[in-house]
């Protein structure tokens, strides 16, 4: 096992361990199933409720909160309490460590996202039901992992209240200031997630007006998040380390 | 213990650790002036009283911080630039910095996985076995005592056997068996070639294991090379002692009539004594408070007495 690699599965182990797990498992899993379990009983087209939930529950709230508390954490929390020295000071380069720590708070992200959505899926359909619309929404929770934990892994390089700042970016710009100046969009996490969830929907008989098109979403998707790592790598390279 | 240098790295050659004019400060506050230095191998005790700029400068070594002004160089290169040298150096940092939830042994192979070693489980068992922690292999760090802590990290810095070994108050919590395990196990890395540098504010720490010595104060070296040479000069100058007695009037109409006593303060139950000698009047001391029927409570020499010690040596530069 190659040293980066052996660094990303103990920042996973980390991230994971004991009962956080567990606990943000069932934090997320519990808002999207037990609506789902009435839904299904109601009158109501699961795919239409499905994807509101999505857009209204998972979008706007769980996806960044989640996303943000692993990023923040996975490098940020070593940072604070000096164990990050155990990895820095190792013959690993310092792009490779944050590389690791990018992939194992995207992946303890995606761990806890993806399942509760698709239980959340299944379970309002009753079935299977609508595979183009949750294709659609676990490649949206994709993209927005992808970019969330790239911010959120900047912003602990950055300062020590990264999650605090995350949180009030994500709840403030992304759901205020974007909805009353819909131009704002273009530098929301938020926005790119909708435009690509909306391409990925497109054909499949649930059209979504959003703010973005599909190119610009995905193309600024992939700007920020690379912007994010960049910068953080150029941080962690230059910083002072406690 | 065999040391690992980098291939192109031999005793011979050039020092292992060189700082050129390096400074280090933040904002206004100057945490380290002009320090040049080198490092070759052997034991080299880095001593200096607390916020001296000792753990920055081990830090700067370490590539833990960017210099301010300066060079820092490791086997004659800067270590930002070439992060595989840490291949050859071992590390114990100030401060806690452990896995609460892991084991020993689990940490420690860690350090060596890490370290990209091919048998890390071997590595660190024999690590474990070096600082007298195999009984304790599989216990969580978070139940360990604070020297038993330590010793874990010490296992982790030397599991790769690097060629450069640098501890940041090493001792700090370890008993006083612990302690002398620990020193021999210094001098047995240091005899084995491997350049080690350790820092202390305690000066009998520092004369235990290490030959060199460097000192720091207020963030600018003080004085520098064979420890005894350094300690007659730190002798020249008056040292502070408090005594807490039955009679300590009595006790230091005795005490200024010995010849290196400078001066003798009384305030209640305690006195406060200059002397140019502390050993020769902590042999008078006893034999003084026996022949005067009195009980001492309390001797020890003021951490302020160190630094004005340390302050002289600064003003003699």
């Amino acid at each position: 096992m190659s040293k980066t690699v052996r660094l990303l599965t103990f920042s996973l182990g980390q991230l994971l361990a004991g009962r956080r797990l567990i606990i943000i498992a069932l934090l997320v899993a519990l808002p999207l199933v037990v609506p789902a379990v009435f839904a299904n009983g109601a009158d109501v087209e699961p795919a239409t409720f499905t994807l509101e939930l999505f857009r209204q529950l998972v979008l706007p709230v769980l996806l960044p909160v989640v996303a943000l508390t692993f990023a923040t954490s996975s490098l940020g929390s070593e940072l604070r309490d000096g164990t990050v020295t155990n990895l820095l000071l190792k013959p690993i380069p310092r792009p490779a460590v944050l590389g690791a720590k990018y992939l194992a708070a995207v992946a303890s992200s995606l761990v806890v996202l993806l399942p509760a959505e698709t239980v959340g899926h299944v379970v309002a359909a009753g079935g299977l039901g609508s595979t183009d619309l949750l294709t659609a929404m676990l490649l949206a929770t994709v993209v927005g992992t992808l970019a969330y934990c790239a911010l959120g892994l900047l912003l602990s390089l950055l300062m020590a209240r990264a999650l605090l700042v995350g949180l009030a970016y994500a709840l403030l710009w992304e759901g205020a200031v974007v909805s009353v100046a819909p131009s704002a969009a273009s530098l929301s996490i938020r926005g790119y997630t909708e435009g690509v969830l909306a391409a990925a929907l497109r054909g499949g008989g649930l059209g979504l007006e959003t703010r973005l098109g599909p190119v610009s979403a995905t193309v600024l998707a992939a700007v920020v998040t690379l912007a994010a790592l960049v910068l953080a790598v150029r941080r962690l390279e230059r910083m002072d380390i406690p | 213990m065999t040391a690992q240098a980098p291939a192109d790295q031999t005793a011979a050659q050039g020092a292992v650790v060189e700082l050129r004019r390096f400074s280090k400060w933040y904002g206004d506050v100057v945490a380290v002036a002009d320090l040049s230095f080198e490092l070759r191998p052997g034991v080299t005790g880095l001593l200096g009283p607390n916020g001296a700029g000792k753990t920055t400068t081990l830090k700067a070594i370490c590539g833990l911080l960017h210099p301010s002004q300066g060079e820092v160089l490791l086997f004659g290169r800067p270590i930002s630039r070439d992060p595989m040298l840490y291949r050859a150096i071992g590390v114990v940092p100030d401060g806690d910095r452990l896995y609460p939830r892991l084991t020993v042994r689990s940490y420690v192979r860690l350090h060596a996985e890490l370290q990209g070693l091919t048998d890390a489980g071997a590595a660190a068992d024999r690590a474990i076995a070096e600082v007298d922690m195999g009984p304790l292999a599989d216990r969580r760090l978070k139940g360990l005592s604070k020297g038993e802590r330590q010793r874990t990290k010490v296992a982790g810095a030397i599991v790769h056997q690097p060629a450069l070994l640098i501890l940041d108050e090493p001792l700090t919590g370890m008993d006083p068996g612990q302690r002398a395990r620990f020193i021999e196990l210094i001098r047995i890395i240091g005899a084995a070639g491997v350049t080690v540098l350790v820092s202390s504010h305690i000066l009998g720490e520092v004369e235990r294991l290490a030959s060199q010595i460097l000192v720091l104060v207020s963030g600018r070296l003080a004085a520098s090379g064979d420890y005894h040479a350094i300690r007659d000069l730190m002798a020249d100058q008056p040292r502070t002692v408090m005594v807490k007695a039955d009679d300590a009037r009595r006790l230091a109409a005795g005490l200024i009539a010995l010849p290196s006593t400078v001066a003798v303060e009384v305030d209640g139950d305690a006195l406060r004594a200059r002397t140019r000698s502390v050993d020769s009047f902590a042999t008078a001391l006893p034999r003084l408070a026996r022949d005067q029927g009195a009980s001492l409570h309390e001797v020890r020499t003021t951490d302020e007495s160190l630094e004005q010690v340390f302050r002289y040596l600064v003003g003699r530069r």
